[in-house]
């Protein structure tokens, strides 16, 4: 206990001695851990909303102009009976473009002129969640696209999947990325105490001479590393919510359009926790790094 | 306290700073190591200290071989050993009173253990009234008193001296002397190397004299 007490001391002491570097490395992992804070900010908020959006997912079978009452009454009745769908609901071609002219208001105008009314009628079902791991849903949405008067079906499980596959490659490159920053930002770490550690060197050489255990002379090093990191991994935080704060401020009513009524959160504490855990390791790497030196 | 037998130690390119050194210092005593720069005397207060390892002989000092010494047995044996050096090696960030303490705070002995430890030894070399002073308001021969505290701060059973009056006038150098006298009669062995042959005749204890890595005299 006595040298993490030695070793926390001396190295907030050694930041206060030590600014201009000290703050150079603290800025080094900030803006590493705001790339990695950004990308979890993003891709957390986008597997919440795909968490959402799957436990209700929707298929909506477009049908012909022409299709007959017979056909529309065999597709209902093939999505009713299949035990697939928890609801359906007929939607008719002056329904949809109510729907339209409600949802999309700034575009209302544009259909005042029209000489026929351009939206398909549909049949919209909403699946159960288990009949969507199954599998089963995929093979009714398959049987109902063969049926006469179908002109279309749009699954939303598709393209949720095509988000998911998109967000798994945008997590990859930025956790690459985030990697590489982190690695630059150890080293930044490493070379700012090392700097510190050259101006200490007699008072290293008294403690090594007096026989003083390793924790004590290498702690303050690891613990000035592990600081710089939690210090900058808390500013990279702050920036972060103010930055989320200005986006959801600015362009919160266009986001609220794409995201289906959703909004844009911030990270849950456990991802904070987790960052300023990264963001001192980070630090407590190149400190330990940089402590090889001191003995 | 010290024994070598045979010690040697060979640098690269075929250079022998010490060369078939056996000598004995016994527990309790004062000897002076003298010679001319390059007699070897540093090197043998960096073996002493286990800053470098022999090239061929033994050195043992209070029953430890320093040739065999693991990491954790060289911190342990050197929690016995007090230094002083020609150039002090005070900490200039900290005061005198942090700087004598800090020996006991780096060895982990409990917060108020330390602070008495460092003021009954600055009260020994009489500068317990500088305590808030840093070095660099002290003056040469302050600061090695400070220096010689500090060694005292963890009751070493030898003391090191590497030119401890090289920095310092005759009437200061004497008076280090002095305070090295009294630390050897409370018991602790005391090893000075120096060149200054005139402190040696004023101060007349046993002398080892160097020359290229051998004894030459012993007196």
């Amino acid at each position: 206990m006595r040298a993490i007490d030695y070793a926390l001391r001396e190295a907030w002491a050694s930041l206060g001695r030590n600014r201009a570097a000290s703050a150079f490395a603290i800025a080094a992992i900030a803006l590493a851990m705001i790339v990695l804070g950004a990308l979890l900010l993003v891709t957390w908020n986008v597997e919440r909303l795909l968490a959402e959006w799957s436990s209700a997912t929707e298929f909506s079978v477009f049908l012909r102009d022409e299709a007959t009452s017979e056909e529309r009454g065999a597709i209902e009745a093939l999505i009713g009976e299949s035990g697939v769908v928890e609801a359906q609901q007929y939607v008719s071609k002056a329904d949809a473009l109510t729907r339209f002219r409600r949802e999309f208001a700034e575009l209302a105008s544009l259909t005042e002129g029209f000489d026929d009314n351009p939206f398909p009628a549909s049949v919209e079902a909403r699946i159960r969640p288990e009949a969507e791991a199954d599998g089963r849903a995929e093979a009714l949405v398959r049987r109902v696209a063969a049926l006469p008067g179908v002109a279309d079906v749009r699954y939303d499980r598709e393209w949720l999947a095509r988000v998911a596959s998109g967000l798994a490659a945008v997590r990859g490159a930025g956790f690459a990325l985030a990697l590489v920053m982190a690695l630059a930002a150890a080293v930044t770490v490493a070379t700012v105490v090392r700097l510190g550690l050259y101006g200490r060197r007699d008072e290293l050489e008294v403690m090594q001479l007096v026989g003083s255990p390793i924790a004590f002379i290498r702690g303050p090093f690891v613990a000035e590393g592990v600081l710089q990191g939690g210090i900058a991994a808390l500013l990279a935080l702050g920036l972060l919510w103010l930055g989320s704060a200005a986006v959801a401020g600015w362009w919160g009513a266009e986001l609220a359009v794409v995201l289906e009524g959703g909004s844009l959160q911030f990270l849950p504490p456990r991802l904070c926790g987790a960052l300023v855990a990264g963001g001192m390791a980070v630090g407590g790497t190149g400190g330990f790094a940089a402590s090889r030196h001191a003995v | 306290m010290i024994e070598t037998q045979h010690l040697s130690k060979l640098y690269s390119r075929g250079l022998y700073a010490l060369r078939d050194l056996s000598l004995t210092v016994n527990r309790g005593e004062f000897v002076f190591l003298t010679g001319p720069s390059g007699a070897g005397k540093s090197t043998f207060l960096r073996l002493l200290l286990v800053q470098e390892k022999p090239s061929e002989g033994d050195i043992l000092v209070n029953g430890h071989n320093l040739a065999t010494l693991s990491r954790r047995d060289i911190q342990e044996y050197r929690r016995g050993i007090g230094f002083i050096f020609q150039d002090f090696k005070l900490i200039p960030t900290r005061t005198v009173f942090e700087n004598v303490a800090f020996v006991a705070q780096v060895l982990g002995v409990p917060p108020a253990q330390q602070k008495r430890k460092a003021f009954q030894v600055l009260k020994w070399v009489g500068l317990q009234h500088r305590m808030n002073a840093y070095p660099h308001d002290l003056s040469g021969g302050e600061q090695q008193r400070i220096a010689i505290a500090r060694a005292l701060a963890s009751d070493p059973v030898l003391l090191l001296a590497d030119e401890p009056t090289g920095n310092l006038d005759p009437d200061l150098s004497l008076e280090i002397m002095n305070l090295l006298r009294e630390i050897n009669s409370g018991g602790t062995t005391v090893l000075v190397a120096t060149h200054d042959r005139e402190l040696i005749r004023l101060v007349g204890r046993r002398t080892i004299t160097l020359d290229a890595g051998k004894v030459v005299e012993v007196a």
